[in-house]
């Protein structure tokens, strides 16, 4: 009998322990087991965390009326499943700082976005992929701009990939086989806690048996992060000079003459440099995991694009992938949707009905700094507290209509709140982890309203007010 | 005094603002401070708090904290509000603003620090035209929802 069968076997009866003990807490559980039932708790196991881009699928989340309690989550995933029960969760709707009726905020939302001649739909990296096929469809019935956070976080290394092609590989191999992880411009101990003991470090392989004695740990960076202060060798390298250095490695790697201003330029030796090529040369299964120091420093999307190259260059030698740590859940997703939908990544504009790609003008960022954009559709993305302060002002003078879970930044921009649900979570949903997998998180709980069940439906609702108003504007 | 910006996440920082507790005292202990090197900490006159400011003139006050993870000439302050006050939108035509890399300069100040919710109505609010939309934003009014 295969998993889903029994599952589906199982439900029924759990179910009904769940709505006598819990009382409509818990809805739909996908793999349970009821621990100390007659006290109301539920052991929810594989569960999956939908914050950053590893979307750890084997958490379990130990559910009581009054507490959640989580098991193998790290201090970030805690605190996301905690937002379950937070009393400060936007509930209801509000437009322009008044409570309204769900019906009536999802009509004013939809009239700002008609009215409006350049509006940008901007999908947030905690956005099921399904909801992200809905917001790109309110897009091209608009005739608007479609980006999310992958432009503002790795956005650089989608370019460089696309200069440059990246030889990649999925997690499951980076766990069972590498034995040399160069972190760059990353710190994962700190943005993706349990990167190291998962999937690069410190678990044993199946070709890695010894764990951390059999790997080896190189960490370029500017600062002596937490991860740095745990590697092997510590690179640190002059902020904004990474793609001298990985220019010097490749020359370097071939054999050649380094040129000595590298030092001078770079910060790093030529006895670090020797070390570090000489370690590339010696793995059997090498790995490059880019973080954004070295999209988001200058040189941009050039970094990533010679670090692939660099990582193609070692395939000469040995087996060597590269990665990038990207850093919401779903932050993959959106490139992955917007690929199959339109053919382009990111930053896609469809004001002349069709899609057209140009990072740096249909780019959240500089559109809305240059002041085309006349309304924003917000989902669960926070723009207000990711961009810079220039963005922010020109938001405060635009209709926002946000799409958020818990008040923030963002409530301070938004003309319209619509009441966000958590994705994976409350519904069920899927999203790309960093090496392009999808997950499928099965939701365990239910929304704590009634009038949407995901962001997809919401997204759905308003994109039918939007197209019947549009019918009724153009049969006039 | 002129120095390097870096931003980036902290695994406290992160917790807080997934946890939705972006308007806490927690957000600003943990995302409104700023690494230095002992050297340069020394040279700024051992502040408690420093100012950053961009090449704009847009400035931001946040705690001074010693640290030995920081190269001379280098400061690390913690991705959030804070450090998107002198964050610059330029993006190269990438798409992705100035989170790294960026010159400033920093100066010894007094405090304090503000708060999220006091920072977004005088910094970033104050570009707001609000005779341009007669209406108001969502936060305006209310401060948050605490029926659920």
């Amino acid at each position: 009998m295969n998993q889903l069968s029994l599952i589906s076997e199982v439900r029924p009866a759990i179910k009904e322990v769940i709505r006598l003990e819990v009382s409509q807490l818990i809805s739909n559980v996908s793999k349970v087991e009821t621990v100390k039932a007659k006290q109301g708790k539920v052991k929810c196991t594989d569960v999956t965390c939908t914050v950053c881009g590893m979307s750890c699928d084997d958490i379990e989340v130990l559910m009581a009326n009054d507490e959640i309690t989580t098991k193998n989550a790290c201090t970030i995933g805690d605190a996301r499943f905690q937002v379950l029960l937070s009393h400060d969760r936007i509930v209801y709707p509000v437009v322009y700082g008044e409570r309204q009726e769900w019906m009536r905020a999802v009509e004013t939302a939809a009239d700002m976005l008609i009215k409006a001649k350049r509006p940008l739909i901007f999908l947030g990296g905690e956005t099921s992929t399904e909801a992200m096929a809905a917001g790109i469809e309110i897009a091209e019935l608009l005739g608007g701009l479609v980006d999310g956070n992958s432009s503002i976080c790795h956005g650089p290394t989608i370019m460089g990939l696309q200069n440059t092609g990246q030889v990649g590989c999925t997690l499951g191999e980076c766990r069972n086989r590498s034995d040399l992880s160069i972190y760059w411009g990353c710190n994962p101990s700190e943005s993706h806690p349990r990167h190291l003991s998962r999937h690069s470090m410190y678990n044993r392989g199946f070709f890695v048996e010894q764990g951390s004695r059999g790997r080896k740990m190189i960490v370029v960076d500017s600062r002596l992060s937490s991860t740095a202060a745990l590697a092997d060798l510590h690179v640190q390298i002059k902020p904004g000079s990474d793609y001298e250095l990985l220019d010097a490695l490749m020359v370097a790697l071939r054999g050649e003459e380094v040129n000595e201003a590298v030092e001078k330029v770079t910060g790093v030796s030529m006895d670090t440099i020797d070390k570090l090529v000489d370690m590339v040369k010696a793995c059997k299964f090498g790995v490059i995991w880019m973080g954004l120091g070295i999209a988001s420093t200058r040189g941009k999307s050039h970094n990533p694009a010679i670090a692939m190259r660099l990582a193609q260059l070692c395939n000469d030698y040995t087996k060597f992938v590269i990665l990038a740590n990207r850093v919401e859940c779903n932050d993959a997703g959106l490139n992955q949707v917007l690929t199959w939908t339109t053919g382009f990544p990111f930053a896609v504009d469809f004001s002349r009905g069709y899609p057209r790609y140009q990072p740096g003008e249909y780019t959240c960022v500089d559109a809305i700094c240059r002041g085309e954009v006349d309304a924003v559709l917000s989902i669960s993305a926070d723009l207000g507290g990711h961009l810079p302060k220039k963005a922010v002002e020109r938001l405060m003078n635009v209709p926002v209509v946000s799409i958020e879970v818990s008040p923030g930044p963002q409530a301070f921009v938004s003309d319209v709140i619509l009441p966000g649900v958590i994705d994976g979570m409350e519904c069920d949903g899927t999203f790309y982890r960093m090496d392009n997998v999808p997950i499928r998180a099965r939701s365990f709980t239910e929304p704590p309203f009634e009038f949407t069940k995901s962001n997809e439906d919401t997204l759905r609702m308003l994109l039918k007010v939007i197209k019947q108003k549009k019918e009724d504007m153009e049969g006039r | 005094m002129d120095i390097i910006l870096n931003t980036g996440s902290t695994v406290y920082q992160g917790a807080i603002i997934k946890g939705g507790n972006k308007f806490t005292d927690g957000y600003t202990r943990e995302a409104a401070y700023c690494n230095i090197n002992p050297k340069d900490f020394d040279a700024l006159g051992k502040p408690w708090f420093v100012r950053l400011t961009n090449e704009y003139g847009d400035s931001v006050v946040v705690r001074a904290k010693k640290t030995n993870t920081q190269q001379v000439g280098e400061v690390f302050v913690p991705r959030g509000i804070w450090a998107n006050v002198v964050v610059t939108p330029e993006t190269e035509s990438t798409g992705s603003p100035k989170y790294k890399n960026l010159p400033i300069k920093i100066e010894k100040c007094e405090g304090p620090v503000m708060g999220p919710e006091e920072l977004m109505r005088n910094y970033y609010s104050k570009g707001r035209k609000s005779d341009f939309y007669e209406r108001t934003k969502y936060l305006d009014k209310k401060s948050g929802q605490k029926e659920h």
